[in-house]
């Protein structure tokens, strides 16, 4: 896997006032740790940032990172984004070396349609989304494909079902679901439309009135056979 | 409708809805969700409308997470009843929403249908709120 080159700016000023003013310059504020190296507050270009982390590597994309004249070789270990509006707000760069291995979360894609599946009125239900690998760096995977075109109601394909790619490795239980083909979850009562019910309410509504009519009416002759009494 | 099964006070403080959400504010279970736009009390009958909603238009097919819950009391006093005498007994639950948060999620529809359903959802709402999907919030947005 190629690097991409970052350029960096050293020497901002920590804070959260001068962060948001970075930002506001358009510039996240980030940091480059790892390997033992002291960790070094930096600012990075967003648009820069964004191209470098949107090509076919995604979020595991080795970056090599220019501070102060040295080269760094790095991953984005952790990107915070802002709660509302979804934007980065600050990245971590974690240091790494083309021949350890380290841990990458690889997002976990489905492929194929579950005929099966849908025509039983089935749901797939997509449990584990990204997966922790453990492989040098140049060897993680872009993504793994899971093809679910097999899949029916009751199925479940689990982490030990999938084939990784050689000199990749994963800690997680083999046991633990990827997909499961669920059966329908809505209940009839939830298909009943808003007309439906209206319909059936002024139905009650209805018969209530007639019982009390027949009430009023036997009342009234139960009265007049009182009178005639 | 969703209320504890047990409290530990039967009635609490109003309090006050500041910042953003600190965590849920990602769709973590489902594909598409509903995210806060604000903050706010969502009650019981709001969560169960708004259910109620996605899941007609939905019909058959999907998969629904809440992921609020109602687990504030709120007291009102009868009417016509003259200030003081201590606080009114509680009437209803709430679930206290701050800005950011995703309250519920979709899974196992295409992206119009989940659209339309949770828009159907948010009109359910006291608060302005927006559909999110969640390769959308995986992505790099600066």
């Amino acid at each position: 896997m190629p690097e991409i080159t970052l350029p960096v700016d050293v020497g901002r000023t920590t804070g959260s006032r001068s962060s948001g003013r970075l930002r506001a310059a358009g510039k996240i504020p980030a940091v480059i740790y790892g390997h033992g190296a002291e960790p070094v507050s930096v600012a990075v270009d967003g648009r820069a940032l964004r191209l470098a982390l949107t090509t076919e590597a995604g979020l595991n994309a080795l970056l090599a990172l220019q501070v102060d004249g040295t080269s760094h070789l790095t991953v984005a270990r952790d990107i915070q984004r802002d709660p509302v509006r979804g934007t980065v707000i600050h990245v971590d760069f974690q240091i790494v070396r083309r021949d350890e291995v380290i841990a990458a979360e690889v997002p976990v894609n489905l492929v194929g349609e579950p005929v099966e599946l849908h025509r039983a009125d089935g749901v797939v239900d997509h449990q584990l989304f990204t997966l922790t690998v453990h492989a040098t760096p140049g060897r993680i995977p872009n993504d793994i494909e899971i093809d679910i075109s097999g899949l029916l109601v009751g199925d479940t394909i689990r982490v030990g079902d999938i084939d990784l790619p050689e000199g990749v490795t994963t800690d997680v239980d083999p046991e633990g679901p990827v997909v499961v083909g669920q059966p329908p979850q809505v209940s009839d009562e939830d298909l009943v439309t808003e007309a439906d019910a209206e319909a059936a309410v002024a139905l009650e509504a209805e018969e209530a009135d007639a019982d009390a009519q027949a009430g009023a009416e036997t009342v009234a002759e139960g009265g007049d056979a009182g009178n005639e009494g | 409708m969703l209320m504890p099964k047990k409290v530990k006070h039967r009635k609490q403080h109003r309090g006050r809805v500041s910042g953003k959400a600190k965590g849920g504010a990602v769709v973590s279970f489902g594909d598409y969700g509903i995210q806060a736009l604000e903050g706010g009390w969502i009650t019981a009958r709001q969560i169960e409308a708004a259910r109620i909603a996605m899941t007609r238009h939905v019909r058959r097919g999907g998969k629904v997470w809440i992921r609020v819950f109602p687990d504030k009391p709120v007291t009102e006093k009868p009417a016509e009843t003259r200030m003081g005498s201590g606080k009114g007994s509680p009437e209803h639950w709430v679930a206290v929403v701050k800005p950011g948060r995703v309250m519920f999620e979709l899974a196992g529809v295409d992206e119009d249908l989940a659209r339309a359903a949770l828009e159907r959802a948010i009109q359910k709402l006291p608060i302005k709120a927006k559909f999110v999907v969640r390769r959308q919030q995986e992505g790099v947005e600066v």
